[in-house]
């Protein structure tokens, strides 16, 4: 381990926010509030995003770690203490300083605010709150802060930060217990459900105070968060999705979010992934996510144990559909908002304009088109004044045959179909239309 | 005498095209067919009737007075982003949706929901493209600091946000000094420390003529190296990193060479 005293900001920056870099979440979103006067910043609710990394993802906030040193030896960690890697940190002013500056030119919308265990969690706890309160306290900094909870900090520490940040997240790491034992010894499901449920209950009364007192000082009024690996340990879909579900019911999280497994280290615990990370089943989960979250489904709808993980080549909503055909079709101009809500290729949006202008007159299907409805997906399961788009056949074959056509012609004439049984993993261009798309 | 459609030329700027709307209206109620244009038509047409019409600060006070108390924010908002959008029909769908919603005593407050009704729905697609570019140069304005104590922006948007641009900058920084120039319309926001913003039109800025702006700063430096850091490499994608943050504005992102 090499420990360099000296470090030009430049050096310590491109470290630690190397090092910052598998954190997933970077939204600023969930609090609005308008400036002081007295300093800087402001937060809109539905957050910004300022920039956008190479991989796509969005930049937002300032996301580093305060410190790369850390005394546990999480296996999928690049900073676990048997790496040989140059170590180094900030100081609270170096921090607060550049966070300012950056600020002040609207490169970001905020600091993200991580750490490496330095010494003990209470120790590193206390260095990155000193941080926040440079912000906080000296330049009257009213942007987002989001920290990470240090596993095994003392509670009134956590309470001393919930009172600074806008959002606190304790990482869950992966997605069982016996996973978290194999892959972070250092780390337990005790350490980190704990203060998950502080800040929960904590969040919680200070609701009621603010229902009291409208100027109380808020605590993470913009909730937390948490995040999974997938993919490096051998958990299905369905454990993951369940997961979820349980941490959003009983631990009132506003995000869950899911990393796929980068392999960093080379370790026998861990699986090498020579095609690279599984991004495409980390799309399916963020999109059953937002079923469970917005579209009022619940986990043992979408998978089982006999169904236990997610079709790569359909979304989670199709998918579903396809397999509850008694549901369908779903008539536009009658059909309520839930129910429009669980047709494919039908969305939050695009549900509520329908009720909102099928006020005015009935709609037919370029009407729904004019309103934002993927027709491509919806055709199968939805009819307009009784009538269908085409004249399509409402059974599963057939269905899936013709949404993953890579050619997106129109839908074959159910009198030129050859019957026969679809096997998904048989058919050459169907498996490139999938993963192409 | 006055023919059966009417086309009213305005300046193009929310203050012209809701003076306009003020002058259709009065011969709209007298059964005309009313068209609203920025510019002068190209081509002259039979039986129609060109009238220039002068902006009017009060009149076109007015229309929105009456759109915001009337017909609520929602429509407020949808009527303002379609006036400051590029579409050259702006003038004549706004004053079409707002006939729809207010002619003959009626009062419909949920007027954009109508959203098969053609008018509407090109409103309705107005007012998203214009929020979206708007929410965009929210994040991606980037200032850098001349002079030690002025922060500078430049931008091209391509639908006039420049003045809506203004609340949300100065809460964020009201004690700073700065401007943000949008170079195609020559139109500058400048917002004093303390002090409330002002636009100047017909801008040419002394700093850019003197080049005094292309040393770049430390600050600059250091971002460019977070955002070259924060990304991961097994998962680069440069196909989506360009359909969220589109060419067209990175020419004054210095993370982008």
């Amino acid at each position: 381990m090499v420990i360099q005293e000296s470090m030009s900001i430049m050096e310590k920056l491109e470290i630690l926010s190397d090092a910052a870099k598998y954190d997933v979440a970077c939204t600023s979103s969930g609090v609005d509030r308008s400036g002081d006067g007295s300093g800087i910043g402001n937060s809109i609710h539905a957050g910004i995003c300022h920039s956008f990394a190479g991989d796509g993802r969005c930049i937002s906030l300032l996301k580093v770690l305060y410190t790369n040193e850390c005394v546990f030896d999480c296996k999928y960690c690049v900073n676990r203490a048997s790496n040989d890697v140059v170590r180094t940190s900030f100081t609270p002013e170096e921090i607060s300083r550049l966070t300012i500056e950056f600020y002040r030119r609207n490169y970001i919308e905020g600091l993200f605010l991580s750490s490496g265990v330095k010494g003990s969690p209470d120790a590193t706890m206390e260095e990155m709150i000193r941080a926040v309160e440079i912000l906080r306290g000296q330049y009257h900094f009213q942007g987002y802060i989001h920290m990470k909870a240090i596993p095994g900090a003392s509670p009134d520490l956590i309470e001393r930060a919930g009172f600074l940040v806008d959002r606190m997240s304790v990482n869950l790491e992966l997605p069982t217990a016996e996973g978290l034992k194999r892959l972070a010894p250092n780390k337990s499901r005790r350490t980190i459900l704990k203060p998950m449920k502080q800040i929960q209950v904590r969040h919680m009364e200070n609701k009621q105070e603010l229902v009291l007192y409208r100027h109380a000082p808020k605590f993470v009024p913009a909730g937390q968060s948490t995040q999974m690996i997938i993919g490096a340990t051998g958990e299905s879909d369905y454990q993951i999705v369940s997961v979820a579900e349980s941490l959003y019911q009983q631990y009132s999280l506003k995000r869950v979010f899911y990393s796929a497994f980068v392999s960093v280290n080379r370790d026998s615990a861990l699986p090498m992934l020579p095609q690279g990370p599984p991004l495409l089943r980390e799309h399916r989960l963020y999109q059953a996510d937002w079923l469970l979250r917005f579209y009022g489904f619940r986990a043992q709808e979408l998978l089982s144990e006999k169904h236990p993980n997610f079709n790569l080549l359909l979304d989670p909503k199709c998918d579903w559909a396809i397999g509850h055909l008694e549901y369908f079709p779903v008539e536009i101009n009658t059909a309520d908002y839930r129910t429009l809500l669980r047709v494919p290729g039908i969305g939050e949006k695009s549900a509520s304009r329908i009720l909102g202008a099928r006020r005015y007159h009935s709609l037919d299907f370029h009407d729904l088109k004019k309103i934002g409805v993927v027709l491509k997906r919806a055709l199968y399961f939805i009819t307009c004044n009784g009538r269908m788009m085409y004249p399509t056949k409402l059974e599963e074959d057939y269905i899936v045959r013709n949404m993953l056509d890579p050619r997106e012609k129109l839908p074959v004439h159910p009198s030129e179909v050859t019957y026969r049984q679809l096997s998904l993993f048989d058919d050459q261009t169907l498996m490139q239309a999938g993963i192409g798309g | 005498m006055e023919y059966e459609k009417m086309i009213f030329v305005c300046e193009d700027s929310m203050e012209g095209i809701f003076t306009a709307v003020y002058e259709g209206w009065l011969w709209c109620v007298r059964g005309k067919t009313v068209e609203i244009s920025v510019k002068e038509p190209e081509c002259p047409e039979f039986f129609t009737t060109v009238i220039p019409v002068p902006s009017d600060s009060e009149k076109a006070g007015k229309v929105l007075r009456t759109v915001r108390d009337k017909l609520g924010f929602a429509v407020y908002e949808a009527v303002c982003y379609t006036a400051v959008s590029v579409h050259p029909d702006k003038g004549t769908l706004v004053f079409r949706v707002l006939w729809q919603a207010l002619s003959g005593r009626r009062c419909d407050r949920r007027v954009m929901e109508n959203l098969a009704d053609p008018d509407v729905n090109q409103v309705s697609r107005l007012r998203i493209k214009v929020w979206h570019e708007l929410h965009r140069y929210y994040g991606f304005v980037r200032f850098r600091e001349i002079g030690g104590s002025v922060l500078y922006s430049r931008i091209t948007p391509e639908n006039d946000v420049l003045e809506m641009l203004a609340p949300h900058f100065s809460d964020r920084f009201p004690n700073e000094n700065w401007m943000i120039y949008d170079e195609g319309r020559k139109k500058v926001l400048l917002h004093p420390k303390g002090g409330s913003c002002s636009i100047q039109k017909g801008a040419v800025l002394q700093a850019e003529k003197d080049g005094a702006l292309t040393e770049t700063e430390e600050y600059e430096e250091l971002w460019k190296s977070f955002c070259r850091s924060i990304t991961i490499q097994e998962r680069k994608n440069p196909r989506l990193q360009q359909q969220l943050l589109p060419l067209k504005f990175r020419s004054n992102m210095p993370e982008f060479p």
